[in-house]
Order: structure tokens, then sequence, then C-alpha cells
């Protein structure tokens, strides 16, 4: 495979600028995704250490293989809801490798509001859940919940996607045969109750578990029953009278130690097979990517120099590299795994759209999975495109995109607007795993379009209304909106509400991805079929 | 997860991951690699440090690894994870008079089904060329004693089992 | 090579004396006997004797105390000669007796001067009516009514000894008159176990003194020759742990004196066979401790300095033979050191260890001598002295020996069964030691030699046990390589 010749100056003005933007964006990250984990008010620390209960993250840590990588999803999952108040939505997911396993790792957060479950705490335990299914990764549960936040429960209850998905979901992937163990290191009281008891396998702690569905309070209440939590859920009744609990374990590190050993028993999984060789690192450093990202987005970049800070040996086998060239495709290797890639170079035209569709169905025909790396505005609009059945083609890559069987990864790079969001493997279209740069915009509408859109419709709503704007006060308007419709289309808000697995720094991309990729091979990879191409 | 070695009464961290053909030790800040160790049978094995090969002789005997390296012996003890954080339960009712040490029992001055006081002599051992006496950890009924005169012991070895009384 | 009245000698002991005097009779072309409790039944000395008899006892030292069963299995092996070694019996006068009134040579004095010296108290007695230097001291049976009040007016802390004692059993110090009388009780418990004896005597405790000794070797004719001293003055307990010939800092003068004396001692109790007499040095002065008679757990550091084979000599002299040399013969030459090897752990303060000998490898190599009572797939007990090897070094120099003995220390691997070969090792390579500035109290005094290479190459060791133990392998193994390339990683 040649290897890609980068054309950037990294002595050049521009590059340092760029260098000096992103690096503090990334700086940035870095310090919210810090704050999210480990800032707590000393009263919620405190009452931990009175419970004889560790913090959620040296769970995390203790439940790990040392010197193993944890890819975390969603860190900033709430960072805009709930006025920041429950940090990383009070629930700690990500993969990581306990006992030589890959496993999902579920944690609650008890030192946010006691562990209660938020609407976006559901949202991330489902998805979790859901990650677990699509690659068949079994899950380690730390349990530690209060029960859901009652005040907002008619965002979190009914609906298909709600908690009732979290105990579905559990079902679904025991009746795979994808093991769970539960570590019940705090109270599961109602739905949380159902977590441990739907896990295959699960540790109780004596003392601080407790396991029930309605807790003393509520007992009370429905029955007029005095009982004391042992009594009702405690370690010891649970293991030895009902057998909710497997195993009693003197201390949460003693369960760890047995939830370890459980794991270690867990089959090891045979994975899919994919043409894989011996990794090589890219030949030029991952921290131009710093440079090369344009500090303005509206900027255009070449999606290859990305690549060239991405790919094993910075190595690239570009496929039809003379036709559609506003959609980069063609083969690499990360981490020896070889990939196809799809990356925006420029708007979606029907030769770039007809070019991507044919190269998903060559990676799909022989096992290759697919990495789409989005900077994309949509597809281009006239009545030349719409002539030559620019939607028609387009739909030829949505259907492409839906229907590949091997796991997909995406990476918002810089924008992800209109269709193209979708057809370049967005959220709705299943990658195994979408992650997000932090500068990303991710609309329906670009910004600045949009805000023209709206500011114009509002304006002319005032007019028939008889009360005309005045430029200054057009301005305004279009500066409020602008604002708000930024705040709502940036990286942050979108991984606030869970429709990525996390913002990464862009140096992090090759071994999140990497583990990504491996972590997607542990589920079969069907053999490919689609759905009808309108030709 | 750490793994955990005993060694002269004091517990070490570590962890041990693949490297490159061998293995790297991570110990608090230390990082040993590329580790390896080749069996050339009879105990004898020769470890791999970076690169600078060392004989070693070695003996595994359970969790108990006794090592001969640079001239010195040092035996270290394997702590399973489980039972290295399982606190030791005592169950209710029921002593036990452990062996300080190792020895000999030389006399026994009890007998099972003895009513004994806190402090009442139950046997003289021999360690170290001196006799010391075991005394009861508290009031209660001789239940069984574990060793004749005569007989030797290991360190820890329960010596004579108690009951509370009326139990 | 003389002929002796006798063609087979029985061994009355164990371990590594057992080994060594079997190999001197294999030199003298003598068949060798030795009995055993089922606990040694895989000892060296068992399979390396012609012939080996079990005893049996209620404790197995109890065995080897019996006399009546010793000698049925000396007529079983037609022995004509009992070796017994040190300890057990060896200084026993009354068992002595009954091996010459069997019909056996006793390979050792005779009846009387065991007696004589066994008993501390006649020896000491004996010692001073000829004029020779003793310590202050309150001897029980001069009058027992009186034994405490005569021991108060000691000055000076007190050493209660056995009267029948030896080898550190049943002694104590007593700095504080208030415990002296539980001293006396343990003492004499020890001592009637040990000895069947319960007698007592107290001395003063001169502290920091040498323990300088003297190897001395009479005939039936009235010959009596010393082949110089010994100094064993790095004790712990009461027990030598390092002993080397000659004595380190000796003048000439003193040295002379000191010999002169023991051997006019032994020639006063007109005594025969391998012997030596114990003193107490301190500065100028010398005392003397005690007369032993009987072979000397640390005679191979004089063997190696006169190349006189004592258990041959002590041979010829139980089959009624004259020295084959008089002093002026006997030359000391280069300086030789012996480090006892023990099941102990000295770093928990000396504590007994037991265990099964998994891997056990000798140094060897010239100057070097090993004599070892162990032997591979052995189980150690503490139902024995845990004295488990000697390793005896001889170089033209004290400094060239102490190295020679301490990398002999380091090379000596014995897995299975904690020793004290790293203590040994950091001993010798002690400062203060190759200064030659001991005395009995040197390592009570530097308890940090117990520990002195406690923190050296830890990370080795653990990496040695890491890649040793399966479960640690397994769970580095069971990593997918990926994630082990990728190590701690962790986003943002």
């Amino acid at each position: 495979m040649q290897r890609l010749a980068s054309l950037i100056d990294v002595n050049s003005r521009e590059f340092r600028l760029n260098e000096l933007h992103n690096r503090r964006l990334a700086a940035e990250l870095k310090e919210r995704q810090r704050a999210v984990r480990l800032e707590r008010p000393e009263r919620d620390r405190e009452r931990l250490r009175r419970q004889n209960k560790l913090f959620v993250r040296d769970r995390v840590e203790a439940l790990l293989d040392p010197e193993t990588p944890f890819l975390e999803l969603s860190t900033l999952a709430a960072n805009a809801a709930y006025d920041g108040e429950v940090p990383s939505a009070a629930q700690v997911v990500g993969i990581g490798i306990v006992a030589g396993r890959e496993v999902i790792v579920h944690a609650d957060d008890s030192s946010v509001k006691g562990g209660a479950w938020y609407p976006l705490s559901v949202k991330k335990i489902v998805r979790s859940l859901d990650i677990a299914i699509e690659n068949r990764l079994p899950v380690v549960h730390l349990c530690d919940c209060g029960g859901g936040f009652l005040p907002l429960q008619a965002e979190f209850f009914a609906d298909r996607h709600h908690a009732g998905r979290i105990f579905r979901n559990q079902s679904i992937l025991s009746k795979m045969g994808v093991p769970q163990v539960a570590l019940v290191v705090g109270q599961c009281i109602a739905g949380g109750a159902y977590v441990p008891a739907l896990s295959e396998y699960n540790v109780i702690v004596q003392g601080s578990g407790a396991i029930f569905l309605g807790g003393p309070s509520v007992v009370q209440v429905a029955t007029g029953q005095h009982v004391s939590v042992d009594e009702l859920g405690g370690a010891d009744m649970q293991t030895s009278v009902s057998g909710t609990a497997d195993h009693l374990a003197d201390s949460e590190m003693h369960a760890i130690a047995i939830a370890r050993d459980i794991v270690a028993r867990f089959k090891h999984p045979e994975k899919a097979s994919i043409d894989r060789v011996a990794p090589e690192p890219p030949a030029y450093d991952a921290s131009e990517l710093y440079g090369i990202i344009p500090r303005d987005p509206r900027v255009h970049f070449d999606m290859r120099e990305i690549l060239a800070r991405l790919v094993d040996g910075s190595r690239f086998h570009e496929y039809q590299p003379r036709y559609g060239r506003s959609l980069v495709c063609g083969f690499a290797r990360l981490h020896g795994y070889q990939i196809g890639v799809l990356a925006n170079n420029g708007v979606l035209f029907d030769d770039s759209a007809l070019k991507g569709a044919h190269f998903i169905q060559l990676c799909d025909m022989n096992r290759t999975p697919l990495l789409f790396l989005q900077n994309i505005t949509g597809f281009m609009v006239g009545r030349e495109y719409e002539r030559r059945g620019i939607t028609k083609n387009g739909a030829k890559l949505l259907m492409a995109v839906s229907g590949a069987a091997v796991p997909k990864f995406t990476v918002i790079c810089n924008h992800s607007h209109g269709a193209g969001t979708f057809a370049m493997a967005g959220r709705a279209f299943d990658p195994r795993f979408l992650f997000t740069w932090p500068q990303a915009q991710i609309s329906a509408m670009g910004a600045d379009q949009a805000t023209r859109v709206l500011t114009d419709v509002k304006a002319k709503q005032l007019a028939v209304d008889d009360r005309p704007l005045s430029a200054q006060d057009y301005e305004a308007t279009r500066q409020s909106i602008l604002e708000e419709y930024r705040k709502r289309s940036s990286a942050y808000y979108a991984t606030s509400e869970i429709w990525d697995d996390g913002i990464l720094d862009p140096v992090d991309t090759r071994t999140a991805l990497a583990i990504a990729v491996s972590a997607s091979l542990n589920a079969p990879i069907e053999t490919p079929h689609y759905g009808i191409f309108r030709m | 997860m750490n793994h955990v070695f005993e060694l002269e009464g004091v517990d070490y961290q570590l962890w041990l991951s693949r490297w490159q053909q061998g293995y790297r030790l991570h110990f608090g800040d230390e990082v040993l690699a590329s580790l390896d160790l080749s069996h050339q049978g009879d105990g004898c094995g020769l470890l791999t440090v970076a690169g600078a090969s060392e004989p070693v002789r070695f003996a595994v005997d359970g969790d108990t690894i006794h090592l001969h390296i640079r001239g010195r012996t040092r035996v270290l003890r394997y702590r399973d994870p489980l039972s290295a954080h399982a606190l030791v339960k005592k169950d209710a009712g029921l002593l036990v008079a452990r062996a300080p040490m190792p020895g000999v029992v030389v006399q026994t001055s009890v007998s099972a089904g003895d009513q004994i006081s806190a402090g009442t002599a139950l046997m003289v051992i021999e360690s170290m060329k001196l006799e010391s006496v075991i005394r009861s950890p508290q009031d209660g009924v001789v239940d069984r004693i574990h060793f004749n005169e005569g007989e030797s012991f290991e360190h820890g070895a329960v010596l004579v089992t108690i009951t509370e009384e009326g139990h | 090579m003389r002929n002796l009245p006798f063609d087979t000698v029985l061994i009355a002991n164990r371990g590594e004396i057992a080994v060594r005097i079997i190999k001197t009779l294999r030199e003298l072309e003598l068949r060798s006997a030795v009995v055993y409790h089922d606990l040694d039944a895989g000892a060296p000395a068992v399979s390396m004797a012609d012939m080996a008899i079990p005893i049996i006892g209620r404790m197995p030292v109890a065995a080897h105390l019996d006399t009546a069963q010793i000698i049925a299995a000396a007529r079983e092996a037609s022995a004509g000669a009992i070796h017994p070694g040190y300890g057990f019996l060896s200084e026993n006068a009354d068992f002595a007796r009954a091996v010459v009134e069997s019909g056996f040579a006793f390979v050792g004095p005779t009846p009387e001067i065991i007696h004589l010296m066994g008993d501390k108290i006649q020896a000491r007695n004996f010692v001073q009516r000829n004029g020779f230097p003793v310590v202050p001291s309150a001897i029980e049976e001069d009058d027992p009514a009186s034994f405490i009040q005569r021991a108060r007016s000691i000055e000076g802390p007190l050493l209660v000894k056995a009267s029948a004692g030896g080898g550190g059993k049943g002694m104590r110090i007593v700095r504080d008159l208030d415990t002296l009388e539980d001293a006396i009780a343990q003492a004499r418990s020890e001592a009637q176990r040990y000895f069947g004896d319960g007698r007592l005597y107290i001395e003063r405790y001169i502290e920091k003194p040498r323990h300088i000794e003297v190897q001395l070797l009479g005939d039936c004719f009235g010959n009596v020759v010393h082949l110089f001293e010994r100094e064993c003055s790095v004790q712990r307990r009461f027990q030598k742990v390092i002993e080397e010939a000659p004595a380190s800092t000796l003048s000439p003068g003193l040295r002379e004196r000191i010999c002169e004396t023991a051997v006019s001692i032994a020639r006063a109790a007109n005594y025969r066979n391998a012997g030596t007499v114990e003193f107490i040095v301190h500065g100028g002065e010398f005392y003397f401790l005690e007369m032993n008679t009987r072979l000397q757990v640390e005679h191979p550091v004089t063997e190696m300095i006169t190349g006189i084979d004592i258990v041959a000599e002590q041979l010829y002299v139980a089959g009624g033979y004259e020295l084959r040399f008089s002093q002026p013969d006997i030359v000391s030459t280069g300086h030789s050191i012996e480090a006892r090897v023990y099941a102990e752990a000295p770093e928990r303060g000396f504590a007994p260890t037991t265990g099964k000998v998994l891997v056990l490898d000798y140094p060897s190599g010239p100057g070097l001598r090993i004599d070892s009572g162990i032997s591979q797939g052995q189980q150690i007990t503490t139902a024995f002295d845990s004295l488990l090897a000697k390793v005896i070094v001889h170089s033209s120099t004290r400094n060239e020996a102490a190295l020679t003995a301490q990398r002999a220390m380091q090379e000596l691997v014995l897995l299975g069964c904690e020793t004290n070969a790293s203590f040994l090792a950091c001993v010798l390579a002690d400062e203060q030691f190759l200064r030659g500035q001991v005395h009995t109290g040197y390592l009570d005094e530097n308890p940090q030699l117990t520990a002195c290479d406690s923190a050296s190459d830890l990370s080795t060791f653990l990496a040695a046990a890491a890649l040793l133990t399966r479960p640690v392998r397994d769970s580095a193994d069971a990593v997918p390589e990926l994630h082990a390339s990728l190590g701690g990683w962790r986003n943002a």
C-alpha cells in the first residue's frame, strides 16, 4: 500500500494557529472530563466513606485488569442537562478488560444524587446494553442505585427506550448467551433490583449491599409493615433465603475479586475473523492533527491528511481516486485490522454517492469493517443535480450503509448536517460506535444557513402581524437565534444527549477505534444482503 | 485488581503483562521489560530482564515460591485474591488456641471436657529450645486437643479448640 | 593404617555429624552403623551407613537418649565401638559406662572424666582447686537453701545454667533480680527435660566476652596435646553461629597461655580422647567456662588449619593407640571459618522454620568443605536441632576466608525451608566482623544484620515469582494482544 504524502507545512503560521486553537479545545475537553469524573462535593465523598463504599472510579479501576486500556463512553452525558448537576448522567460506562475478557462495564455513581437514575442515566444504560447486544460483549454491572428520579419519571419510564428497555436488553443478552455479572455494592431499589436479578451471576457485599423492589418506607406505606433494610433485602437474606444473589462478599474488594473470578471462567470468544497483520504506527505524528483541523470550521481540509495520522504506516489504497472525488474511499489498516474508509472531502455529489455505495458493497463482501469520517454539509442541491438523480443516488448510499453487515464506525470530525449525516452512517444507522471531535457541529442544516432561514421566517411572521423588524432588531434576533442554534448543534450538546458515544481528543481517535474494532469482532458478521437499490 | 505476593510479612502488589515476545512487570512506579523465565529442568531457570540473563534456582510448592537469585534466597507467597480480600470469619462460640511458632508438644495439661478459665495452661510446647505455655484465651470447655505429646506442629496450627460454656 | 580392635562402629547420632563420622570410618575402612528415628528415614546418614537400625521414642529426641535401644542396636550391628557424636548421650557418663560395661569401646573419654566434667559444678570446683581462673558463682547443691541468697550476692547480671547442660539449653540471663526465681524455674524445667537433671548453678554474667576454646587430644598413655584454639564469639541465644581458627585478635602471649592452661587442665584430669576446654576472655583475662568431653560441632575449623582428622584420632585413641604426634608436630596453617546453616528465620527472631527440602545444591571449590546432614526431598521438622549443614572454608588469611565463606553462603541453594544463609552472608561481610571486633553479644547488638539485604533486588524476585505463578501468567496471557500493547490507556 502506498504511503500518503502529507502536504502540510508544520512550520506555517496557519498550522501554528490551528494547533493553538485545537490544543485549547483538547485541554478544555480534558478538564471537563476530569471534572465530571472526579469533582464531587466533600459531603458526598464523606457519605460514601461513612457507608464504607468505594468511589465509583475506584471500583472500576479495581475491577479492570491493570495495564489494560479502558475506553470510557459518554463521559460528558448530561453535561448540558439538569443544570449540570448530574455529571456523566451518574453512570460510568466503558469497554475494558476484566480477567482478560473484553467487557462492557456499567457502574452506577452513588456520589451523584445517591445514584438515582435520571432520564439520561437510563438512556446511557440502555445504550451500554445496546452496545453489549450488538457486539456480544459480556457486561459487568456495579450496582449502587437508589431508584429512578421520580420528578422526571415521565421522561424515563414508559416509552420504548425508557427504563424497561434496560431489563429487556438484559434478558435479550441472556438469551443470546452473552453473560452478565452484577456486583451489588450498594442498594438496588425498585427497577434497579432487576439488574442483579437478570444477570447470570451476581455478588452482594455484606453490609452495604441490599436488593429490594420496595424500600422500607415504601413497604410501610403499602403494607404498614416495619422492616429493616437487612431483613428486607440484606446480603445474608438474599444469598441464603431468597436465592436472589449468588455470592456473599465480605467487602467491595472481595466482591470484585469474586466477579473477576467469575469472568475468568467465561468462554473465550471466537472472534469474527477479518484480515489482520502486525500493527504499525502511522508515519506522521498524531499530534499534527491539532495543526491540520482548521480553527474556522468553514475552512476546507483534505481528509487524507487526517488519514495519514490515523492509519497504520499512513498507508492508504485509494479506491477510484479520480471519480467522485468529494468522497475519499479506500483501504487502510488500523492496528493491523483491515478497514474500509469513507471520508468526506466536500459535499456529496451523485457520483460520490454512487462510488460510496459501490465501495461499501466491496468492503461488505470481503468482510472489511467500515470507518466513516464525517465532514459533511449535505448533498448537492439544484436542478442540474436533481436531473442527474442526486436523490436516487443518495438513496443508494443510504441503502448500502443500512444494509452493510460489517461493523461500522463513525467519527464526526467537523460538519455533520442534512442527509449527509445519515448517508455517512449517522447515529440512526447503527454504527457500532460513533465518536465526535470537540469542534464538530451536528444539525439538520448548517448554523449560518439555518439562522438566515429562521430569522427570515420570524421577520415574515412579524411583518404579517404588521410589526416589521428594524435592521437592528433583525440583527439582534439573528444573533440570538444563531447562538441558541450553535449551542444545540455543538459536540457538547450532542454528547450530553447521548447522540454519540463520546467526544474524543483527536489524538486518541486511533486507539479508541482500535478498541472499538476489536470489541465489534465479538459478534459474528452476517452474510451480505441488501434491499432494493433504485437504479 | 493487582496480584499480591507476600514476602517476609509484607504484601507487594504487582501486575504482569505481555510485552513483545515476553512479559512486563509493573511494580509501583517500576517497570521491568522485557521479561522471561526459561525452565532448564531441576529447578534451574534463566531469568531474562531487558536482554540480560541470569540463572535462577526455584521451587514452587503450591502458592509458595522459593527463589534463589544473586546469592539470596527468598520465599514469596502468592496471595489468591479471593482469600486475600476475604475477612477471616470467626465461627461463633468456637475458639482456638493456635501455635505461635512451629514446635513440639511437650506436655498436655488438660483433657477434653475440662472446664477452663481464661489463662488456664493448656499445654507446654517446645520451640527454639525454649518451653512456652499455651494458655486459654478465655473461659470455656476444652473441646478437642489436636496434637499428642511428642507430636510436632507448624506455625499457626490449631492446638486446642475450646467451646464457650453452655454452648 | 593401623589395625583397630573393632571393625564396625555404631554412631549414636544423626544429621551432619553422623555423616561426618561415616566419612572417616570409610577412610579407615571400618564399617558404619547408625541408629535413626523414623523421622530421619530419608536422611543421608541413613543411606550412607553400611547399616541403619531404627530406634523409637515417644518424642524423637527421646529415642536418641535411650541407652538400652542404642546398646541393643550396637549388638545387632555387631559393632565393636560406639561413637556418640555431640549432644544427645555424648556427655552422659552413665551411657559411657553402660557402653563400656556392655563390652563396646566408647569413642570418648572415660565415664569418670565425663562425670567430672559433665557436671559443670564439679568441673568448676576441680579447675578452681587446681589453681585455674573461674567466674564468681553460686552453686545450688553446695547449699540449696541459700542458693538464691548466694546468687543475689554475686555482683552484676547473672547467668543461670544447668549443671548438666550445654549448647544453650536451660540457660537464662537475669538482669533484674526480681525475675531470678522465674528464670530458675524455667531453666530447671528445660534442664530436667534435656539432661534428666534439674540442678542449676548461677554465675556472674560477663558482658561482651569472647568465647575462646582449645581443642585437646589425649591418649591412655598420659599424652595430651592441644590443636590450638577456636574463637566462637559469634553467637545468638548462646548458640554458636560462626566459628573460626585461629582466634582473630588474641596476642601470641595470651594465646599460648590459654592453650597451655587447657592442656594443664586436661592433664590434671588425666583426660583422654578428644575434648575442648572453653574459656571466656575479657580484656587480657580469661576464665574457665567448661570442658566439653566430646567432639564439638565446630571441630572442622581445627581440622582445616592443622590437617588432623580429629574423628580418626578419636578412633585410634579409643582403639588403645598412643597419639601419633607430639605438640611440636602440630602446626597451624592459614585461617578457617565455619558458618552454621540453621533452619531458622533470623528476621523473625530466629524462629525455627520447617519444610521439605525441594532443591539442594552446595557450593564447591578449593578450600571449601561442606558437612551436611540433609538431602533433597527430606522434611525438616522441629523435632531435632535446627542445624542443617556447616560450610567450612580454609584460606591463607582471615579476610580471604571470610570472603570465600560469604560467597559460599550466597552460592548455597537450599529451597523449601527457610535458612539463615543470607544472614550469615551479611555477618561475614560486616565491617565489625571483618575487623575481628566480635564478642558473644555482637549479634544481639547488631539486629540490623538480620535484615541487611531486605530491600535489594526486590523487583527481580517479584518478577521471577510472577513468572512462576500460574494465575499471574494466565492473567497476562488472557489479555488480547491489542489491549496488552495499548497498556493502561485512558481516553483524555
